[in-house]
């Protein structure tokens, strides 16, 4: 009996993925647990492997995005007889696969009242057809926008949301005529549509990982946000550091990050009003600190996290550190590297930058940027003296964090960096 | 120039081939001393004698494969079949021995056959001497498929079908015999396979064929009074299509309207829809409209067979459909 592939749900929230390569040809043989096919998803790209033994008989979907649940490919035994029609799941099988995976939120349950519509449109042609007809004429079209292939492209090739466009053709399609016109007009075209590349220029079409990062960046700029800052004197955590370098061992050097995401999560704890997401219509306050890490990798920025960093000691932490860091260098991270998150800290004192402001990282309520330890004069006890200081700058969702709460968390913060001891 | 109408057209190719060429003749029913039911051969029995204009029993599969018999002795034969109504009788010779003996020895065997029939309505001759059955052939790979619109055009494609190593099923339109144009006195062959822009225009493109091609400059010239600029094109070789005559136009204009007197369902304008869907996918402006006749048998009462067919008004209403307008103004 062949086995349809389908596209799995990799992490909570994930509707969609794009297929890079198989990295299996039809006919292949594969066995359960090999790497079948590269995906991108908006968070990751990963190798995903075969939930079946046996022949790749026909990939479906060569590449491209695909939504979840559809059949990608089917594998089963050599010689046996593929149905060719395997893109749509149909009948009992989508029951499944909807029942499977039902989850909350509108997208899910649209899509499975547009299959039973057309369960139902299958099974009583007539009626049923004239009433989806009708509904999908009213815009009851699962928000689909009625658009010519030409004004589709024109609209593609200018940056025109189509969405944006009013249709005067038959039954309100959009056609050329309407995105000319928006476009000359200008104003409800969210994307400038870019001047023609010149001699030199570079094109870089957008990755899916790029496309996340506009995404939630541009819907983190939407949060009512104020930041905090503070010097730390980091004399005694430099020490600490120390001590904990030449007690390191076989283990990963700690850095002065892990010391942070660890006196972090300690005032996290304690300031859970910070530990928080937002929700829209709720705050959810975590009992963990799931902390994330903004890493730099070659084609952009992901934040990985590490689970649990309140009951991990510095070394863990270090050790958890230096694995996700290092896989998401290599563009081996897993969706679950990067789920869960609580609070995030982007540190840029490694480039020498001494103060930043770090932008959301929505539905966290907070995001801590580290800058740069550096020897400063200040003043201890009327005395001029250098010392090393590091300014930590708290950018907070007014929404779900106050000013107050804010100062509360990260003067702890500052306490626990200056006197470790004070986070025991 | 001289002038010639579209039935003195066909017979200038036959009668220059005929003079051209020993191997080329005529074949049919009444061609002879009758001259053809609608007059094509008339006097061409006393120029090229019984020999070479030559009447056959009324049996259309017997001259069919008669035909195709001398064809394959290295012959150029044109058999007349009177009516495409009775293309069906003949079915088997065209379709299983003339698309097919070319390909199944290998090449070491030729059918340079030409088929020339009419049909068509307009004239009231009833359900079986009026059809359009064009697609059928368009669909079996062997043939190619000839449907001329003008005197030029069929003079200039009947020679050029004649010449061709396989077979042609040639059709020609009974209500255009009459049409009279000036032709270059020397026989321009026009090749297979290269489609004709009628008339040149900017906001939809009318593909049609036969009888269609005159109802849809009529009905361009209506559109040009409301602003509306409509080229027109003609294919005029069915099999093979000049795809990229077809694509380019849509690509200019965005709008596509097929239109043929042949019914809609099924039709050569299907299949010219999927090859500009496919071609011009992210040109298109607006779905393709299609012109054709309606679904039955025709009607002998000639109010009703007016009815059935496609007319200028037709393709003018399915260019304004295009347009995104309801209905024309008048």
């Amino acid at each position: 009996m062949a086995t349809e592939i389908k596209l799995p749900r990799l992490g909570q929230g994930m509707e969609s993925g794009t297929i890079v390569k198989w990295l299996k040809s039809e006919g292949d043989k594969v066995e359960k647990g090999e790497p079948l096919y590269e995906l991108d998803t908006d968070k990751v790209t990963q190798e995903v492997e075969a939930d079946a033994s046996g022949v790749l008989l026909k990939i479906a979907i060569t590449e491209g995005e695909v939504e979840v649940g559809k059949t990608i490919a089917v594998i089963g035994e050599q010689g046996e007889e593929v149905a060719t029609d395997v893109q749509e799941p149909s009948g009992e099988a989508a029951r499944e696969v909807s029942d499977d995976e039902q989850e909350e939120g509108t997208p899910a349950r649209a899509r499975e009242q547009e299959r039973e519509r057309g369960r139902r449109a299958s099974a009583e042609p007539s009626e049923q057809a004239a009433a989806m007809r009708a509904s999908a004429e009213n815009g009851g079209g699962g928000g689909r926008i009625k658009a010519s292939p030409l004004a589709r492209r024109i609209a593609r090739e200018r940056g025109i949301d189509l969405s944006a466009v009013a249709g005067t053709g038959p039954e309100g399609r959009v056609v050329a005529e309407d995105v000319e016109r928006t476009a000359a007009s200008g104003a409800p075209a969210p994307i400038a549509a870019p001047p023609a590349p010149t001699e030199g220029v570079e094109v870089e079409q957008l990755s899916s990982m790029r496309k996340t990062i506009a995404r939630r960046l541009t819907e983190a700029w939407q949060a009512p946000v104020f930041q905090l800052g503070v010097t730390v004197d980091m004399g005694r955590a430099l020490e600490l550091r120390q001590r904990l370098v030449e007690m390191h061992g076989n283990g990963v050097k700690p850095t002065i990050s892990d010391l942070v995401t660890k006196v972090c999560a300690t005032a996290l704890l304690r300031h859970r009003a910070v530990n928080a997401l937002y929700r829209g219509d709720a705050v959810e306050l975590y009992p963990t600190a799931n902390i994330g890490i903004a890493v730099a990798v070659p084609n952009g920025l992901v934040v990985p996290v590490i689970q649990g960093c309140e009951r991990k000691s510095i070394a863990e932490i270090a050790a958890a550190r230096a694995s996700v860091v290092e896989r998401a260098r290599a563009g081996k991270l897993q969706q679950a590297d990067l789920e869960g998150g609580t609070f995030t800290i982007s540190n840029l004192g490694m480039f020498g930058i001494e103060r930043f402001i770090a932008v959301l990282n929505p539905p966290q309520a907070a995001i801590l940027a580290v800058g740069s330890t550096e020897e400063k004069p200040v003043v201890v006890e009327g005395e001029v003296v250098v010392r090393p200081r590091m300014e930590l700058t708290l950018t907070c969702d007014h929404r779900a964090v106050d000013g107050a709460t804010g100062a509360e968390f990260l003067g702890d913060v500052k306490a626990f960096l200056e006197e470790p001891g004070l986070a025991l | 120039m001289p002038e010639l109408s579209y039935r003195e057209a066909v017979r200038d190719a036959l009668s220059r081939a005929m003079r051209q060429d020993d191997d080329v003749f005529v074949m049919g029913e009444d061609i002879a001393e009758m001259g053809g039911s609608m007059g094509v051969t008339q006097g061409m029995l006393d120029e090229f004698g019984p020999e070479r204009v030559r009447n056959t029993p009324i049996s259309e599969m017997a001259l069919a494969g008669a035909a195709i018999g001398a064809a394959m002795q290295g012959m150029r034969p044109v058999a007349e079949i009177m009516y495409e109504d009775f293309l069906t009788l003949a079915t088997e010779q065209i379709v299983n021995q003339a698309a097919k003996h070319r390909y199944m020895s290998g090449g070491q065997l030729t059918v340079p056959v030409t088929f020339r029939t009419q049909g068509g309505s307009g004239w009231s001759p009833g359900a079986q001497h009026a059809q359009q059955l064009e697609a059928w052939f368009v669909h079996i790979p062997g043939l190619k498929v000839v449907f001329a619109s003008t005197p030029t055009d069929v003079r200039g494609l009947l020679w050029s079908s004649i010449y061709d190593d396989n077979p042609v099923v040639f059709f020609e339109h009974r209500t255009l015999y009459g049409l009279k144009e000036e032709v270059p006195d020397e026989l321009e062959p026009i090749p297979l396979g290269k489609a004709r822009v009628h008339r040149e225009g900017e906001d939809v493109t009318v593909i049609a064929t036969g009888r269609l091609v005159h109802e849809a400059i009529a009905a361009a010239g209506e559109a040009e009074h409301e602003g509306v600029s409509v080229e027109v094109v003609d294919p005029r070789t069915l099999q093979p299509l000049d795809e990229d005559a077809l694509i380019s136009s849509v690509k200019k204009t965005n709008r596509c309207v097929v239109a043929h007197e042949a019914v809609t369902r099924m039709g050569f304008g299907a299949e010219v829809a999927a090859v500009i869907q496919y071609g011009a996918f992210d040109w298109l402006d607006a779905p393709i409209e299609r012109v054709g006749a309606k679904f039955t048998p025709l009607p002998f009462a000639p109010v009703m067979e007016e009815w059935c067919v496609p007319h200028a008004d037709d393709v003018l209403e399915a260019i304004y459909r295009t347009l995104g307008r309801a209905e024309s103004s008048n």
